[in-house]
């Protein structure tokens, strides 16, 4: 036969280097694999969380910090003005500044912000609103994302999850998405991760409005909404607004209060996503857990001028929205503080997580999860591999049965089928998945159908009169194009399941796929070289097993 | 060996009432489509899924009470595998709950959360505060425990070991466990035991899907099945003829409708991975049809065939012994993975058992019969007369 040495290289070196590929490192021989896949989640245990970036966060944020910046300089000027507040996610409002200083107002805008960047209008002479452009925005929106990513890799990282994968959605085909797709291998109870991730952690230092009347030393949160809207008569100034803080949880267990007390704070604040050097837990003057946070020096000097504005009156810390503590500044703070809340040691120790791992530019909302227990990933594969060589040997019993010697012939060749399948997936870092053990199994239909078709029809060429070695011949000649028909339809519907499919799905896909052509390897070239092999040499064969 | 020896049905000579038949199944398919639907998994409706142990045996009917007093709508609670593991499985539509019971701004992840827990705590009642350690995670035992003032590194030591051994029974059944547990010494098991309990459940698997991204995996899965179709027909019609690849489109059609009809009778769990099994069914079906059409079309060239009817017929015949085997074949492989892969295999391989037999009827009674069907309608040719055109390519 031709080429006979080359193509059996051919064949000792594929298999060879899928009995190499499939050789586990070290990592997956300690978990007491003994093939080198990588499993997914529902075999692995662990948890896949999809998560949405809410990218309007990310805006509203930035007209804010404008907001701030634009009323810090108006105050440093001497500029009088009523209120600036946000109005919707990209527009600001800056109202009641006197008409004749129009024009100071106007420079001191210009040079704050570029007015390619924000629109002025002034629809009043002592009313100026700018607006974000949506060039600006769409940008802010996609670093959101990204840093969002960044964030929640930082914070995954320092939690001390083995092998987390954490990407954005998209790709391949598929536009990106404000979607982030996290894996955690091995996490039975993602509720703390989950805590972890999505708390925004943005901390804020807000000065208080303080109602008309009322003392410096004098003011008691009340308990309603209400109650605070009343002491401003009836309804909270514009550039102010109500802030819960919450009921402290270990006062609720203990029976005591279950309150919401609510603050009457700017709803521009005085410092906002500062950037925090370091946090790390501490203990507050009475042993209790805190937080201790070190400022950026830039972040310093800004905190440092708003204290010493500020002593005397309360400042609240807010984080997420949320007032955690509302001290009375007693003395001007530059770059050193601690945060006083009723937190437990685990709060305390994922807050200054949090504030170190830095804030998220948005919120995150978590649109879907999948958690699989790891018993019940062991309980998976045992069922699938089972069921696995149940399918084999039922399919390998026929073959031997019906086809006899030529049964070994397809034996053989679907043996190292599934060879090259798992040899090509550990290269390639594919994931075996639970449908994609389905879809192990359904190649080896589909491979064993090649053969089946190349038996059928070298019988038919024997029925013929044909001599066994041109029967073979044709046999394989007349099948190659359906052969390759067949694979190609099958590669169509399994791309776009591919394209299409999420998660396990994809595994199944992928599987497919590779199997798909492994089999047109196996089925063609392997079965025809051990036909060749087993007739090699004798001049005349009468007979063929099959 | 051989099961069909020199086949030599007349398969095409009843063409018209296996047709019929096939109409009339394909009607009736559609009906129990739209009239009673499909039971949706939580990829299309959003929702939770949960996989619960229980200590004992659960009633599912006080389950599904529990869940409704917690004002979980229509739950749907099924008993997971053995009866004598003790497993449930539980399914909550996002639907099943009320808008207005969490505030406008929390969104779709707090609602999840939300979900979870609630159905977790209708099922498992108060716990006072404690921990539970049939539920919590290592790293909440490690703190617990360093809580009540035992080292970091025995801490972690003892939460691992509690975890393993949690996993080893499937669950814990209850706190005389942690005195067997390695690293527990009778102190510490006591000081434990005043400050957890064992609960009644643990969680195997839970799945969150928020409604924001459900219609989404919807589109997508309608996208991937209407793509292979397309793409097939045009692979189809490039390698043989536009009708050739009709006839196999509307057998891959016929294939599907009939399996949705039974699968929609059976109320099995309608999931992403079954679809996946629905486009694997497609791809099967195909598959079986080609090989047919290419015998057709060798037949067709070779002896430049006079009669399509009989040359369809005789294609048929050809390929039968090996349409059997290979169906056979893939069949019992199916049937292996439907009866030993387990739950989560179920509905996947389930459509694979019932789509092979309907796909290798339909290769011969429906992709074949539409040729003919063509033949008869567009090229005003009497069935009979001789087919030169196709022996082109």
């Amino acid at each position: 036969m031709k080429n006979f040495g080359w193509r059996a290289a051919i064949i000792i070196g594929v298999i060879g280097v899928s009995l190499f590929l499939m050789i586990p490192d070290s990592e997956k021989r300690k978990r007491g694999q003994w093939v080198n896949l990588n499993l997914g989640l529902d075999l692995r245990g662990g948890s896949h969380l999809v998560m949405e970036v809410v990218t309007s966060d990310a805006v509203a944020a930035e007209s804010d910090t404008v907001a701030s910046r634009i009323s810090q300089k108006l105050k440093d000027k001497g500029i009088p003005f009523e209120s600036i507040h946000r109005d919707g996610i990209q527009t600001i409002v800056l109202a009641g500044f006197p008409a004749e200083r129009g024009s100071d107002v106007d420079t001191l805008i210009s040079d704050t912000v570029s007015p390619n960047e924000w629109t002025q209008s002034r629809p009043a002479p002592n009313r100026i609103v700018l607006s974000m452009s949506p060039r600006v925005a769409r940008f802010l929106e996609e670093t959101a994302v990204e840093q969002c990513l960044t964030t929640i890799r930082n914070r995954i990282d320092q939690f001390g999850v083995t092998e987390p994968s954490i990407q954005q959605q998209g790709g391949l085909g598929q536009k990106a998405t404000s979607r982030i797709v996290l894996q955690l291998p091995g996490v039975e109870d993602p509720s703390r991760v989950k805590d972890i991730i999505q708390t925004q952690a943005r901390l804020e230092w807000k000065e208080m409005t303080y109602p008309p009347g009322i003392p410096e030393g004098g003011f008691m949160a009340p308990d309603t909404r209400e109650a605070l809207a009343s002491m401003f008569g009836g309804r909270l100034p514009e550039d102010t607004e109500a802030y819960p803080q919450p009921p402290d949880v270990r006062a609720v267990a203990a029976g005591r209060g279950e309150r919401t007390y609510w603050w009457p704070l700017k709803k521009v604040s005085g410092i906002a996503g500062a950037d925090l050097r370091a946090a790390r837990r501490t203990q507050d003057r009475m042993g209790r857990p805190a937080v201790d946070f070190e400022l950026s020096p830039d972040a310093g000097r800004r905190f440092e001028r708003l204290t010493r504005a500020n002593i005397g009156k309360i400042m609240a810390i807010v984080l997420d929205g949320n007032v955690i503590s509302a001290p009375v500044i007693k003395a001007v703070i530059a770059s050193n503080g601690i945060i006083e809340g009723s937190f437990t040691r685990e709060e305390a120790d994922d807050l200054s997580l949090k504030l170190r791992s830095g804030a998220l530019p948005a919120r995150v909302n978590i649109v879907e999860e999948r958690t699989v227990g790891p018993s019940l990933g062991r309980d998976s594969i045992r069922r699938g591999v089972a069921a696995s060589l149940i399918g084999f040997a039922a399919v390998m019993i026929f073959m031997l049965i019906y086809y006899k010697g030529s049964g070994i012939n397809a034996t053989l060749a679907l043996v190292i089928n599934v060879i090259l399948l798992i040899g090509a997936m550990s290269s390639l870092h594919a994931t075996l998945t639970l449908p994609g053990i389905a879809g192990l199994i359904l190649t080896v239909g589909i491979a064993v159908d090649s053969n089946v078709l190349i038996f059928e029809r070298i019988r038919e060429e024997l029925g013929l009169g044909k001599t066994v070695r041109s029967a073979i011949d044709a046999g394989f000649k007349r099948v190659w194009m359906t052969i390759v028909d067949t694979h190609v339809t099958t590669l169509a519907s399994a791309f776009f399941l591919f394209a299409y499919g999420t998660g396990p799905v994809r595994g199944f896909a992928v599987t497919l796929i590779i199997g798909l052509l492994a089999s047109m390897f196996t089925a063609v070239f392997v079965s025809r070289f051990i036909y060749d092999l087993v007739l090699r040499g004798r001049t005349r064969v009468e007979k063929l097993s099959i | 060996m051989r099961l069909f020896a020199k086949p030599n049905y007349e398969f095409m000579k009843y063409r018209r009432f296996f047709i019929t038949a096939s109409l009339v199944l394909n009607v009736i398919g559609l009906g129990v489509f739209f009239t009673k639907g499909l039971n949706y998994g939580i990829e299309f409706t959003g929702g939770t899924e949960l996989s619960l142990k229980f200590a004992q045996s659960p009633d599912l009917g006080e389950v599904r009470a529990a869940l409704e007093r917690e004002g979980l709508r229509n739950p749907s609670v099924t008993t997971l595998g053995d009866p004598a593991e003790n497993e449930l499985y539980i399914r909550v539509a996002a639907e099943g709950h009320t808008p207005d019971q969490e505030p406008a701004e929390a969104g779709a992840g707090e609602a999840g959360r939300d979900l979870t827990r609630r159905v977790v705590g209708a099922v498992r009642g108060d716990v006072a505060g404690k921990l539970d350690l049939n539920l919590a995670d290592t790293r909440t035992i490690t703190t617990t425990l360093q809580g009540i003032g035992v080292g970091t590194d025995e801490a972690a030591r003892v939460a691992e070991a509690i975890r393993v051994h949690r996993e080893r029974q499937g669950m814990l059944a209850g706190l005389q466990d942690l005195r067997g547990i390695q690293g527990v010494t009778p102190e510490l098991a006591r000081r434990l035991e005043e400050i957890s309990i064992v609960g009644p459940v643990a969680i195997r698997a839970q799945n969150y899907v928020g409604p924001s991204i459900a219609p989404e995996l919807r589109k997508k899965a309608v996208w991937a099945v209407l793509g292979s179709i397309l793409a097939m027909l045009a692979y189809i019609g490039f390698r043989f003829r536009f009708q050739w690849g009709l006839g196999a489109i509307l057998a891959v059609i016929h294939d599907v409708i009939v399996t949705i009809g039974i699968y929609s009778l059976t109320w099995k769990e309608f999931s992403l991975p079954v679809v996946a099994s629905f486009l694997t069914l497609v791809g099967y079906s195909t598959n079986d049809t080609i090989v047919v059409f290419d015998r057709i079309r060798e037949n067709l060239r070779l002896k430049g065939s006079t009669d399509l009817v009989k040359t369809i017929n005789a294609s048929i015949n050809q390929t039968l012994s090996r349409t059997i085997i290979t169906s056979f074949l893939t069949w019992i492989v199916c049937v292996a993975l439907w009866l030993f892969g387990g739950e989560p295999l179920n509905g996947f391989s389930f459509v694979l058992v019932i789509g092979i037999i309907i796909g290798t009827y339909s290769s011969i009674y429906i992709a074949s019969p539409v040729i003919i069907f063509w033949e008869w309608l567009f090229e005003k040719r009497k069935i009979g007369k001789p087919l030169g055109g196709i022996s082109r390519r």
